[in-house]
């Protein structure tokens, strides 16, 4: 099963929290190919404005090592744009728009992350990286 | 430039979704291909990626910061952004 690798899913493998190991284990599947996770342009862009701006301390490199692991990235286009500016979900941000669209033309209905802000977003299912079986479900062997 | 080619079995389906997408899209099945492939595998071999992870991994000096936190960090960075580049362009 292909899902989105949200923003913080990255961010906190690589920061102390209680979400650290669940969220490497999500990496190592997808370095090793038991797990088919996709990053996009935009989150990219967003864990490189966090390690640039340095208020989660010394995280430099986290962006670069995120596109080792994850390129090819999926590209958002004029397509995405156009289908998240058409999407009906209120309570979420232009951000997470992006990332819902660019999901959705990809033909992809999951995204693992922290953020339950995200289960406003109905035509995508959020998959904690905290819950065991969900994270199990999609990791193969 | 392109010098080689592949010959790939499709079902009748695959490839009438091949020729939709390409009609819609005004391009070639070709192009469509060469661009699935660029957009589907891996540039990075697989010891790259675990080297990835094990960078990842190694990080020590991090702090955890909420997900809306993370949000409102990246909105505060793309307007410093925006900022800095509306100031380059007054000068």
């Amino acid at each position: 099963m292909t899902f989105l690798v949200d923003t913080n899913v990255i961010v906190y493998a690589a920061v102390p929290s209680r979400y650290r190991a669940a969220c490497l284990e999500i990496l190592d599947a997808v370095a090793s190919g038991r797990a088919d996770g996709r990053l996009s342009t935009a989150i990219l862009e967003e864990i490189w404005h966090l390690e640039r701006t340095g208020r989660l301390g010394d995280i430099d490199g986290l962006a670069e090592q995120s596109y080792r692991l994850f390129t090819p990235l999926l590209a958002v286009n004029d397509e995405i744009v156009a289908r998240a500016l058409q999407l009906e979900v209120p309570r979420i941000g232009a951000n997470d728009r992006i990332h819902v669209a660019t999901a959705l033309l990809n033909g992809i209905d999951t995204i693992v992350s922290a953020d339950a802000g995200l289960d406003d977003a109905r035509s995508l299912r959020r998959v904690d990286p905290l819950d065991p079986a969900e994270r199990g479900r999609l990791i193969r062997g | 430039m392109f010098s080689e080619r592949l010959q790939v079995l499709l079902s009748p389906v695959q490839r009438r979704r091949l020729e939709r997408e390409a009609k819609r899209r005004g391009m070639s099945v070709g192009a469509l291909i060469r661009e699935a492939i660029d957009a589907r595998v891996h540039t990075v071999p697989a010891a790259g990626r675990r080297e990835a992870v094990d960078a990842i991994r190694a990080f020590s000096a991090g702090r955890f910061v909420p997900p809306e936190e993370l949000e409102q960090i990246v909105g505060a960075e793309r307007e410093t952004q925006v900022g800095l580049a509306r100031a380059r362009a007054r000068r």
